[in-house]
């Protein structure tokens, strides 16, 4: 029974290996927030579509840093090399049932929380009530709640990053 | 007569070497397998859980996974309320934030810009530079990141910067301060910080939790290994999005400098990894980014929000 049981365990987890080892270098996974498809190899060109994180786009060629890729709907377009990885998103792998390491430890190396819930934490301004009362317990000075209120009501939202990458001609407005 | 004690007899039987690994090798593979599945596939080969190694390997999974769970059931207002509380304490010991708004914008924008290519681009970060004249670094859980200003002095180009915001940006990711305290009385039953108020016993014991991630984040820093993984990840997000990932090697480069004269109580000396080891294992990540040496520094730019005229 032993050796049976061992055998079958170390033959799941070959044929497991070997999925991963064959694994299509033809496909990669968008692995960044507020990803877009390009009709060309600039971010000045139009923009075919927006990419939800975790979509999985099909490699037609890889030209100084940019990926010309098919996405699910079959629009065809360029992303940038950094907006995309080798491997799905951890979180989002472990999601969908695909198992593997990334499975067990995306709780803790990726965020578990739902696109919905993250949406609406970026409303969050001034300190929560808890915190309200974690420093009314403890004394807190009211310039150190002061200093808080101020860190979290500095929020950025896209066209701000956008704006300065674009002004300093990083990554993909580099070109 | 009282008897001392023991965890273990004398003449208890050792676990033996055959025993271990017959136990390490379907351990190991399981894990690297996914232990869901695992689990269905020892219901299916021993339902009654008849086979002492198949039991014992259950256990164990059982708990490492349930280590990890006790984390991730942390909902993420509740770790972003413990970064909050952090964060005043943070304010407490390492000081107020500098008065130059247009800096403090500056690092928002490149901070956020290098967490949009992280592990975890979907919660919102804020970094704030504190006026202190140690060199340090932390990030309260939940993405509150704090710099300070000495650290940002000692830098010479956004691209150090970016490295070091990607770094901390890490740590929130990887959820390395919850993992450092995830013994804590506070985490037995996965309370939500929301529902059970800062008064009474509980109360008491995120009160106590509070001060164990101060201890960590302070005092004795994170594990190194966590540090390491820090490195590699601040090197890589910042890569991603189009800055010189050697970018934190001159960091840590200058603190070496630094390190001499420089205060190392409550500072990256005394909380991070001799320098020397980060510093090699950074130059040798360095062979992922064949093209580094055309990736963006913005020195200038930089520089005109560090020493602004």
């Amino acid at each position: 029974m032993k050796t049976i049981s061992v055998r079958l365990i170390m033959t799941f987890v070959l044929l497991n290996l070997a999925v991963l080892a064959f694994a299509d270098p033809d496909k990669v996974w968008v692995t960044s927030e507020d990803a877009t498809l390009q009709s060309e190899r600039s971010t000045s060109s139009e923009t075919v579509a927006t990419l939800k994180r975790g979509t999985q786009l099909s490699v037609s060629t890889f030209e100084n840093r940019w990926y010309k890729v098919i996405a699910p709907d079959g629009k065809t377009g360029w992303i940038f090399r950094g907006k995309v990885s080798a491997e799905p998103p951890a979180d989002i792998a472990s999601d969908s049932g695909s198992g593997g390491i990334g499975g067990l430890l995306g709780g803790l190396t990726g965020s578990s929380i739902e696109a919905d819930a993250a949406d609406s934490s970026r409303s969050i301004r001034g300190l929560s009530p808890e915190a309200q009362e974690y420093a009314n317990q403890t004394g807190t000075p009211a310039e150190s709640r002061a200093a808080l209120d101020m860190v979290l009501s500095l929020t950025m939202d896209k066209s701000d990053i956008d704006l300065f990458l674009k002004e300093g001609k990083i990554g993909e407005y580099a070109y | 007569m009282h008897k001392p004690h023991v965890d273990r007899p004398a003449s208890a039987p050792r676990i033996r070497r055959r025993d271990f690994i017959r136990l390490a090798g379907p351990f190991t593979l399981l894990l690297a397998a996914g232990p869901a599945f695992a689990f269905k596939l020892f219901d299916i080969i021993d339902p009654e859980q008849k086979n002492k190694d198949l039991r014992r390997t259950r256990q164990v999974l059982d708990g490492v996974t349930g280590m990890a769970q006790s984390i991730e059931g942390i909902d993420y207002q509740s770790e972003f309320t413990i970064g909050e509380t952090l964060a005043l304490e943070g304010f407490q010991r390492y000081g107020q934030p500098v008065k130059d708004q247009r800096l403090q914008r500056y690092v928002n924008l490149l901070g956020n810009a290098a967490a949009r290519n992280s592990l975890r681009p979907d919660i919102p970060y804020y970094f704030v530079v504190v006026d202190s004249p140690l060199y340090n670094a932390f990030a309260c859980p939940g993405g509150i990141i704090f710099l300070s200003s000495s650290l940002v002095k000692g830098m010479g180009d956004e691209a150090e910067l970016a490295c070091v915001l990607a770094h901390e940006v890490g740590h929130v990711a990887h959820k390395h301060a919850l993992q450092s305290i995830q013994r804590a009385k506070f985490f037995e039953g996965a309370a939500k910080v929301g529902t059970v108020g800062m008064k009474g016993e509980q109360g008491q014991k995120y009160r106590e939790m509070v001060g164990d991630l101060q201890t960590v984040l302070f005092d004795k820093g994170l594990d190194r290994n966590m540090e390491f993984e820090a490195d590699r990840s601040g090197m890589d997000f910042a890569y991603r999005t189009g800055y010189d990932p050697a970018g934190l090697i001159r960091v840590l480069e200058m603190l070496a400098r630094q390190q001499a004269t420089a205060t190392h109580k409550g500072s990256w000396f005394s909380t991070h990894p001799p320098l020397s080891e980060r510093i090699s294992r950074c130059k040798a990540a360095m062979a992922d980014y064949p093209d580094a040496g055309e990736m963006a520094t913005a020195k200038t730019r930089f520089l005109s929000y560090r020493d602004p005229s």
